[in-house]
């Protein structure tokens, strides 16, 4: 039998995701008899051109990690999109937007700012900002521009699969993979490495069910009991609207769950669902008692859409596609990061 | 005409001998709590008075087996105005706990659970104003698993599960999801460009509307003629069954604003429904605030006795606060003022 041909590729991303392929050990090897790993630039010397090589749907299988913050990222998506038969989007970022995508809230230009001017690691008195092209005697230096906003994989090109996850755990890439291999796959679309259900499903802890709580604390403010439900502790957990897959690990470090397998099947909005939960355990009765909890509510939307915002509703009314991948404006030259 | 044979001396003594039945015979059914019940609204054949006269005239039979005693929301709208103070939901409720242990049931509908869907999350128990709701551990597919369970003696089908649910598990007919959506977009409303797209004269408004919180069909008849391209009404249980997914979905397409519209702090027909919706809408106004979209376009009303006229002038209010937001500067780019 032919050997599959595997690609993985890492966009705006940390690197988790590749780390997290590497966790997959010695079934790397399993791997290896079957799938020949033809790009992946994180852990072996590719270069762009070997996959512009590539003829059409050359790849059966991308792994695709990272969301689409510059046109470097966005263009890659669209060559790998053109040379893979299977595109999955592989891990929160590529899938909705994950941390890199929080930059949405406040924007590029004022990201740009933060990691050029006022970070205190920086002296850039003359406040220079990056720029696409920089001409030097030597001749004209390019580096990517950011567009708008970060977008998900799957709202720059089609996508079959995605693997949800910050990163996806090495046991549920390993079922992936395994469907890929037996040629298990299901309808297109679907979620891969998941369990059915919600964190909550897998999650020890007591719930009494009844406790409602007047004030939200966040992790260093208390040591919580280890065996009663976070929410009922008034810790802001989320997995009552996450996704299960990941077993409850972070449940099980004594930290609650900050939702990165995203949201439950069926569920649009992974943040307002979130919402909904934790306002139906609010203690009170007036507008002054939902004045009083809410002010103990630290960064909303970090807090309700850290992991989703990217591919959220919310989002959509803040921008809509079409803009989000314009070059943002401190690093506009005419150009289009689409 | 009562014939002495339904007479039952005992029931009297049995709803007495209930937590919360000891003020049965107070009453001197002046109706009182008729003339104040919201059931009334939907139902004109409930009456408090004539439940509580026919269980003092000892009744039983016809009190248990009916309707009636299922209906009352505990709202309690008409305690605090019966001159014998008697406090009538938990007289009524005395009248549930015989019905049953003799066997009745209420006529439904329940908010149901699919126990495929459930985690046992418990974001169901804690929003329940009726404590309708706990974990318990059922047989699905061959597994036991502690998930959430109705108890259809306790509820009072206000939705407020069904909007809490962060999975979609729990369903309530006529008020599920997929029925509330179509509502929205029903006449192809929400496909309608807005004024913020730069489509529509004036902003258009999507109106969430508590059916307690209109207490007269000639006053929805007057808020149904407003219904035009600029405002469109769906009726929802309790405001506590509003979604903020459908707020968001309807602020993503043709809606510049929705308003929500529930009743007057401490007049809720469900207890604490108005309190869960206004907390929604408080919340997901600071999100919006956060993620620098747009001011003013989800609000949350509360209509009580004096103010139940003045939801048109409320709409009004709000699609001018759209407006003359939509005309002030733009927030600074590079002024980072609020840090967050």
């Amino acid at each position: 039998m032919e050997k599959l041909k595997l690609a993985v590729y890492w966009a705006s991303s940390c690197g988790g995701c590749d780390i997290a392929i590497v966790e997959l050990g010695e079934r790397l090897l399993e791997l290896a008899q079957v799938a020949d790993i033809v790009f992946w630039p994180a852990a072996m010397d590719f270069k762009y051109t070997d996959v512009e090589a590539m003829p059409d749907k050359h790849i059966d299988v991308t792994l695709f990690n990272g969301g689409i913050r510059t046109d470097e990222d966005a263009h890659i998506a669209h060559l790998l999109r053109t040379k893979t038969k299977v595109l999955v989007a592989f891990g929160s970022c590529a899938m909705e937007g994950c941390i890199p995508g929080l930059s949405n809230i406040k924007g590029p230009d004022h990201a740009l700012q933060g990691a050029a001017w006022t970070s205190p690691s920086v002296d850039n008195g003359a406040q220079v900002l990056q720029q696409g092209h920089f001409a030097m005697p030597e001749g004209d230096l390019t580096l990517p521009v950011l567009s708008k906003q970060l977008r998900t994989l799957s709202q720059v090109v089609p996508v079959e699969y995605s693997i949800p996850g910050c990163p996806p755990h090495h046991d549920q890439i390993w079922k992936a993979m395994t469907a890929v291999i037996e040629n298990k796959l299901p309808e297109v679309g679907s979620l891969l490495g998941v369990d059915d259900r919600t964190v909550c499903d897998q999650c020890p802890r007591e719930r009494e069910g009844k406790i409602r709580v007047d004030r939200f604390v966040r992790p260093h403010e208390i040591i919580p009991d280890p065996e009663i439900c976070f929410l009922e502790q008034g810790l802001i957990c989320a997995g009552p609207a996450t996704h299960a897959g990941c077993g409850a690990l972070c449940i099980h470090a004594e930290m609650p769950c900050r939702g990165c397998y995203g949201p439950p099947a069926g569920v649009v909005d992974q943040g307002a669902a979130m919402l909904d939960a934790i306002v139906a355990g609010f203690e009170g009765e007036s507008d002054a008692d939902i004045r009083q909890v809410l002010s103990t509510i630290v960064d909303p939307v970090g807090t309700l859409y850290r992991f989703s915002l990217g591919a959220s509703v919310l989002h959509q009314i803040k921008m809509g596609l079409a803009e989000s991948g314009q070059v943002c404006d401190s690093q506009r030259n005419g150009e289009d990061a689409s | 005409m009562i014939r002495s044979g339904e007479f039952d001396g005992n029931f009297v003594q049995d709803v007495m001998a209930e937590p919360g039945g000891e003020h049965l015979l107070d009453c001197w059914s002046c109706g009182t709590c008729a003339a104040t019940c919201l059931v009334r609204r939907f139902d004109p054949a409930f009456n408090p008075r004539l439940i509580l006269r026919k269980a003092g005239l000892g009744l039983r039979e016809a009190v248990l087996s009916s309707r009636e005693i299922w209906q009352c929301s505990a709202c309690d709208a008409c305690y605090p105005r019966c001159p014998k103070e008697i406090h009538i939901s938990e007289v009524m409720q005395a009248i549930r706990t015989i019905a049953i242990r003799e066997g009745y049931e209420p006529p439904g509908p329940f908010a149901s659970v699919d126990e495929v869907i459930c985690s046992g999350c418990a974001v169901c128990t804690r929003s329940c104003p009726y404590e309708a709701l706990a974990r318990g551990p059922v047989m699905v597919n061959g597994d036991e698993r502690v998930i959430a369970q109705v108890d259809k003696n306790l509820c009072m089908h206000c939705g407020v599960c069904v909007a809490a649910c962060p999975s979609g598990a729990m369903s309530l007919e006529e008020f599920n999801d997929q029925e509330i959506l179509s509502r929205m977009g029903s006449g192809g409303w929400l496909e309608q460009p807005g004024y913020l797209q730069g489509a529509a004269d004036a902003p258009r408004i999507l109106a969430f509307v508590c059916q307690w919180s209109i207490r007269s069909d000639a006053e929805w008849a007057a808020l149904e003629a407003l219904e035009s391209e600029r405002l469109h009404l769906v009726n929802l249980p309790c405001s506590g069954r509003v979604d903020p997914a459908m707020i968001l979905l309807a602020l993503s397409q043709g809606a510049d604003g929705v308003l929500v519209a529930g009743c007057h702090e401490g007049e809720c027909h469900y207890k604490r429904g108005t309190y869960l919706g206004r907390g929604k809408v408080a919340l997901l106004d600071t999100v919006l605030n956060q993620m620098s979209i747009h001011p003013g376009r989800v609000r949350f009303v509360e209509l009580g006795a004096l103010t139940r006229s003045a939801l048109p002038a409320l709409l009004d209010q709000m699609a001018n606060e759209i407006v003359t937001a939509s005309t002030a500067a733009a927030p600074a780019m590079f002024s980072a003022a609020d840090g967050a």
